[in-house]
């Protein structure tokens, strides 16, 4: 045992999962939990009062309010419930934008909507991913790369350059190296099924659809990189998603025998999608990101190297043992491989499209069904892309191409906002996301992101401009100064609104 | 490992060792990069933002007193660039705190770090993000008093209790904006596993933690005077803190400068109120036929205390003496209560209150 935990107590893990079965945080839980697993009380209290989902106890409805339900019409939901006296509460957005405008119960079931089934491409064995395939429990992948060995799955992993999708893009081996050349033999795999940007809901698909792919890729990253635990950090609102994964997991018997995979349930918090946050709370801690460096290849769970992937770059990578990492890379357009893009909002069939990296924003849509009405604005990559206009619509949505445009890829959730919506009002939303989200430690996001729903409020309520003075200072300080990456771009929608619809902040009264 | 190598600060070449941080070689350059959520006796957070400079070849700036020194490295600590975030810096942390008059952060007796740094640098004026984040107003505790709109969040209360004290009675609380200083169900401290030995008081960079009993005593008023401890043998150093001619608060002297380190217990820093007690002994006194105490010189009171316990021993013998120490005394001055137990009358009868 680490000297990080024995200072934290060595069951300090286990207190997140323990306040949940005691139904939330109350002093009497807290101390009932401090007793079993020796952390100290204000530990517990402190780290359960961080998580949406256990920090108040009580039953009730929680209602989406990312954009893609906003748009659909959240607000008429809420009112809805508020005229039945239900017990309700509005919440970030949960994962279901092609569902829009979604709801959990008291017991984070999803509560059926129109069209529950998310729109996918037809069955497609070319498609590394291939969302409409059946999920085969057959291993192969795995038992080829036993055979290659390590340094020839490694090159094919490089060759195929996979980059991971889970925001960043950062090259997949030049993680899987740094971690397989730490000394010491005690290494963790995790992967990171926290999915909670907004507007994307493509690992959902994969975990709902294709369990045993994501489970085999996860096996043959962690056999070459030798972790021989795979630990799955699941966003706490996926009930089916982590159902389907025990499943196949116990469908998949003797071929993952060799490791220790386990689950942990997120607990409301979309911070602990960034890799460090996620780490600590696995920890049983606050979701507060870790300073880099050191990287968690370095220095992980457990202070441990750690390999932390995102669902859809473990799901590639079974494709790439098969057809090796040319093939792959040559899938894609101006970027290597497929991407599954995620497209709600105002397009005829919001879901989760396996599309060559690089695609346009027409091309998406067209997949999708079409543009409904007339498209006004978009957002390439959730929240944290902020807003683009039309004009952009052929740019490819990629890596490289948006970070030129001050935007990003990211999780390639796409929204699309035709003329119906006011931009203040959807960068309004935006601003409150990251405000709720803040985890509250660094003062430039804690308090600059504040800073701008406020100023966004102000401008909503009288027209005057003068509100948004000082954005764009506050906007760079974020961008400069933050700890993290939410951070960084939590003023994007409100800096990326202002910059490309001016005309939308004038003066309005 | 322990080879030393050289790195460059504002392009100056300065020697440092591996494992040092940014801030412990322009600590020892004379370099100032103001900090405040940095205490060298916890683990550097990085949390406050203060101390970011520039690191050639990385494209963020870093946290100084997080970030460890490598062979050849090039740090700017004065730039545009930084300059420009400290101002944007200040005048959110000032956007989210309780200014005076002058539009500066309040002080309410404590120094404000934040005050300081900001007057001297510079600060963007931004309006009012009123985050309300909770205190403890109902916190009976006689010590220590927790004011929300002072605090900035760097969290060195948090984790001087956790990390030096290894008492964790109070914690980080709810999330982003509205994240606070907490205890379990906001209780007071007296219903915590908090021994109020005040380090967060001290720790504080901004008076949010400030002693009750001298809240609003300007710090510039007040005369520190170095002195020792006397409630145990440790010898912990203590700065009585002098106002109008007595002593208002107890301090403790910065990290790194005294054997406590910056540390005290409750007796030390909050159990000063004998000094100025009125029923405080200061002369010897012997109580005299009258049945009354009486000003008497340390001879008299000496002779009078020694004829007493001889005049026991011969009627009863030695062992019918005990000789009971002050947990306040030193080893030596045990060492000589035994002494004189032994040595001079005979017994082996003698104790003292802190053994058990």
């Amino acid at each position: 045992m680490n000297e990080f935990m024995d200072k934290a107590g060595a069951h300090r893990e286990e207190i997140l999962e323990r306040l949940e079965a005691e139904g939330g945080v109350t002093p009497e839980t807290v101390r009932k939990i401090a007793l079993a697993t020796g952390v100290p009380e204000a530990d517990v209290w402190g780290a359960g009062k961080f998580y949406s989902l256990i920090r108040e106890p009580g039953r009730r409805v929680r209602v989406c309010t990312g954009l893609s339900c906003r748009v659909a019409g959240a607000a008429g939901r809420i009112e809805d419930l508020e005229r039945a006296g239900e017990s309700r509460e509005e919440v970030s957005c949960i994962g279901q934008c092609d569902r829009a405008p979604a709801a959990l119960d008291p017991e984070l079931e999803l509560i059926p909507g129109d069209g529950t089934r998310s729109a996918v491409l037809p069955d497609d064995t070319a498609l590394p991913v291939n969302l409409g395939g059946a999920d085969t429990d057959g291993y192969a992948a795995l038992s080829k790369a036993r055979e290659a060995g390590p340094e020839a799955v490694l090159d094919e992993i490089e060759t195929s350059g996979l980059q991971g999708r889970g925001g960043a893009g950062f090259p997949a081996h030049v993680k899987w190296r740094a971690v397989r050349e730490q000394a010491g033999s005690e290494r963790y795999l995790v992967c990171n099924a926290d999915e909670g940007e907004p507007g994307t809901f493509k690992d959902r698909e994969i975990m709902e659809r294709r369990p045993h792919l994501l489970l085999e890729g996860l096996a043959v990253a962690a056999a070459t990189v030798g972790a021989s635990e795979i630990i799955i950090y699941i966003r706490g609102e996926f009930r089916d998603a982590r159902r389907s994964l025990e499943t196949a997991l116990k469908e998949a018997g003797d071929h993952l025998k060799q490791f220790n995979v386990r689950f942990a349930n997120g607990h409301g918090a979309y911070i602990c999608g960034e890799e460090t946050a996620l780490l600590e709370s696995l920890e049983g801690k606050r979701g507060m990101p870790r300073l880099k460096p050191p990287f968690p290849t370095e220095n992980g769970f457990r202070g441990k190297p750690t390999l932390i992937h995102n669902v859809e770059t473990a799901a590639c990578v079974p494709f790439i043992v098969h057809h090796g990492g040319q093939h792959f890379r040559d899938l894609g357009r101006t970027g290597a491989g497929t991407k599954l893009y995620c497209v709600s909002g105002h397009v005829t069939r919001p879901g989760v499209y396996e599309l060559p990296l690089g695609i346009t924003l027409d091309e998406l849509v067209k997949t999708a069904g079409g543009y409904v009405g007339s498209p006004m604005a978009f957002s390439p990559g959730g929240a944290s892309s902020g807003f683009l206009p039309m004009s952009l619509r052929s740019l490819p949505l990629d890596f490289p191409s948006l970070d030129k445009e001050g935007s990003m890829l990211g999780s390639a959730g796409v929204v699309v906002l035709n003329d119906t919506v006011d931009l203040v009002q959807a960068a309004g939303w935006q601003t409150r996301f990251f405000d709720d989200e803040s985890c509250g430690q660094c003062a430039p996001c804690r308090i600059g992101a504040r800073f701008l729903r406020n100023a966004c409020g102000r401008f909503l309520a009288d027209g005057d401009p003068e509100a948004l003075l000082h954005v764009d200072d506050v906007g760079w300080e974020m961008e400069e100064g933050s700890i993290c990456g939410l951070g960084m771009v939590a003023a994007k929608p409100l800096t990326s609104a202002m910059k490309h619809f001016p005309d939308a902040f004038r003066r309005r009264r | 490992m322990s080879e030393r190598f050289t790195i460059k600060l504002d392009g100056r070449s300065c020697r440092a060792a591996p494992g040092e941080t940014v801030l412990d070689v322009a600590g020892r350059e004379g370099v100032s990069i103001p900090t405040l959520c940095h205490d060298p006796r916890l683990e550097p957070a990085g949390a406050c933002r203060t101390c970011l400079v520039e690191v050639a070849g990385e494209r963020r700036m870093q946290p100084a007193c997080a970030f460890r020194v490598r062979p050849g490295m090039d740090v700017t600590t004065a730039s545009e660039r930084i300059d420009r975030h400290r101002k944007v810096l200040y005048g959110l942390y000032m956007a989210d705190h309780r200014l005076d008059d002058a539009g500066l952060p309040e002080e309410n007796g404590s120094a404000n770090m934040l005050r300081e740094q900001a007057a001297r640098n510079g600060a963007l004026a931004l309006p009012p993000v009123n985050a309300s984040r909770t205190g403890r107003p109902a916190d009976t505790n006689p010590y220590i008093r927790f004011d929300p709109e002072l605090c900035i969040l760097c969290a060195r209360c948090t984790r001087y209790c956790d990390e030096v004290e290894a008492v964790s009675a109070i914690t980080l609380t709810e999330r982003g904006a509205s994240t606070t200083i907490g205890t379990i169900g906001n209780a007071g401290l007296l219903d915590t596993s908090c021994e109020l030995c005040g380090g967060c008081i001290d720790t504080c960079p901004t008076g949010a933690m400030t002693e009750k009993k001298s809240y609003g005593i300007p710090h510039a008023e007040l005369e520190a005077v170095r002195s020792t401890c006397n409630f145990c043998g440790v010898g912990c150093q203590v700065d009585l803190n002098i106002h109008a001619g007595r002593v208002v608060k107890v301090a403790s002297p910065p990290p790194g400068e005294t054997v406590n380190d910056g540390n005290l217990c409750v007796k030390g820093r909050f159990a000063y109120d004998f000094i100025h007690h009125e029923e405080r002994l200061q002369v010897p006194m012997v109580r005299g036929r009258d049945g009354e105490l009486h000003r008497a010189s340390w001879e008299v009171a000496i002779r009078r205390a020694a004829d007493g316990l001889l005049a026991v021993r011969a009627k009863h013998g030695a062992d019918a003496l005990g000789f009971v120490s002050s947990s306040r005394c030193t080893g030596e001055e045990n060492y000589l209560m035994q002494k004189l137990s032994r040595a001079a009358f005979g017994t082996n009868n003698c104790h003292q209150c802190a053994a058990t």
